[in-house]
């Protein structure tokens, strides 16, 4: 994993949580708090995670973020499925 | 020869409680009632059990037969999560309170909610292979609600009832695409009731196995079915409706190859999709008659099907654990009749809406529905107001070593 491939991956994912949960303050979206923190309900976990692999153009099955421990963890299986 | 749904009908129950009074009763976030996109939920007495809830949804429609269309009832499939012993089966409780043959096959089956329609398939496969004419199954989905504080926001969206599919070759409600299905199924925790007395749910987990199933059981059904995409192959939608929020997330999430724009999905969602929203928002999720209520809805809502041409439904449904399976039917202004002759919106109409202490008194009783208890009496007397005395109900009176008995409320009497 290269450094600016994660760069570019963490700044689409605060993208993505930024917009979908929009009354959150942009310094609260970070790297250690998983999206239930922020307020997120099933609804838009699911719409956070759907809009990466769109935006992302990733096909992998959802349920292989089942056990997201939080958003540094989400980059890092998103990485994973951008190689595979 | 086609087979499908000649008559449908749903019980929801005698009771229901607001989903905003379920949550300022539980200090639950208010801002998170669009997306579970539900108003009511029904709620269950202490008369009333899968049973009860199975022949109060089938019997309706069998009143409706003559006696030859009633001895043609060759099957009868009770579709539970919710079985009362191990061993002896509702199917079995059921058939007898119907009044059904005695040579009639009995069957029950667990495949979370799932189950009602891998019943409706195999009981449309039974028919096509039975030598008498006019023959019939009885297909009823039925489950009670075994939730409390413990399951969080997922308290608000369970519900309690039964939905009965009357199978048949005149398949007025609706007639199946014969060939037409798509299976998806893998090993998952992801929901589960591991004892009578409580429910599990790993949410993030079903909300994904719910979406992975509903992507791999319609790529299955666009591999058996030629030039099918959702888009322009069916003209409604109906799928397994845990609550409203999960079907509108999954109806975009089918929507996103097409490139759409967000109104377009908008406009789409509102014609093909949200008429099978209505009554689930009103009693929550009924397990395996859950995609039959969207059904019901879909017939009951829809602007589009009054006095229409025949239209193809595509239909999902869902069973933690997991299975799921995509198929399609034909629908038109009949289906329609049909149903609305079942009067299934007046009755949500008429239950009792509760206060939330009504609903916390109600509460120990509905989790012990399922306890097997050696002997038991149920105090009918408590819980009479909730009865109609011009409406005819099986109710739950007792249990006499480990044996259920039953009881006809209302007019009617026995079938």
């Amino acid at each position: 994993m290269t450094a600016p491939a994660r760069a570019a991956v963490e700044a689409t994912v605060w993208q993505v949580v930024g917009s979908i949960l929009p009354a959150v303050p942009r310094e609260q979206i970070r790297g250690d708090k998983h999206p239930r923190e922020l307020g997120a309900d099933s609804v838009d976990r699911v719409e956070i995670v759907m809009t990466l692999l769109d935006q992302l153009r990733i096909d992998r099955p959802l349920s292989d973020f089942n056990d997201l421990r939080d958003l540094d963890h989400l980059v890092t299986v998103l990485l994973a499925s951008e190689r595979n | 020869m086609p087979y499908g749904i000649e008559a449908l009908n749903v019980y929801a129950g005698l009771a229901c409680i607001s989903v905003p009074a379920m949550f300022a009763g539980r200090g639950l976030d208010q801002d998170r009632i669009p997306n579970i996109a539900m108003s009511q939920r029904s709620v269950g007495l202490p008369f009333e059990d899968p049973v009860t809830n199975a022949v109060n949804a089938a019997r309706p429609l069998l009143d409706r037969l003559d006696e030859q269309a009633r001895g043609a009832v060759e099957v009868l499939i009770t579709s539970t999560e919710s079985g009362l012993d191990l061993s002896k089966s509702v199917a079995s409780y059921v058939h007898e309170y119907l009044g059904l043959s005695r040579n009639c096959r009995l069957l029950e089956v667990k495949q979370a909610c799932y189950g009602a329609t891998c019943a409706l398939q195999l009981a449309a496969g039974f028919l096509a292979q039975s030598a008498t004419p006019g023959a019939k199954a009885l297909v009823i989905a039925t489950d009670v609600a075994l939730v409390d504080e413990r399951a969080g926001y997922a308290e608000s969206a369970t519900g309690h009832g039964a939905s009965a599919l009357l199978i048949g070759d005149e398949p007025t409600v609706l007639a199946l695409d014969g060939g037409a299905y798509g299976c998806y199924s893998y090993d998952v925790l992801d929901s589960a009731r591991p004892t009578p007395e409580f429910d599990i749910a790993d949410g993030d987990r079903s909300l994904f196995a719910y979406l992975d199933c509903l992507a791999g059981s319609f790529a299955d059904y666009q591999d058996r079915v030629d030039n099918a995409d959702i888009l322009s192959s069916f003209q409604h939608l109906a799928l397994h409706t845990p609550f409203g929020g999960l079907v509108r997330a999954a109806h975009r999430m089918l929507l996103r190859p097409f490139g759409l724009s967000a109104p377009q999905v908008e406009s789409d969602f509102a014609r093909r999709v949200a008429p099978s929203l209505v009554y689930p928002a009103l009693t929550g999720n009924l397990c395996s008659g859950s995609l039959y209520l969207a059904l019901a809805s879909v017939l009951e809502n829809s602007a589009d099907l009054d006095g229409s041409a025949s239209q193809r439904i595509g239909l999902f449904s869902y069973g933690s654990g997991c299975s799921s399976e995509f198929f399609s039917g034909i629908i038109d202004s009949r289906s329609v009749a049909a149903v609305r002759s079942m009067g299934i919106g007046d009755q949500l109409a008429s239950r009792r809406e509760l206060d939330f202490a009504q609903y916390l008194d109600l509460l120990p009783h509905s989790l012990k529905a399922l306890v097997p208890r050696q002997h038991a009496e149920v105090e009918l007397g408590r819980w009479s107001e909730y009865l109609d005395a011009d409406r005819s109900l099986l109710v739950h009176t007792r249990t006499k070593d480990y044996h259920r008995a039953y009881e006809w409320h209302g007019p009617l009497g026995s079938p």
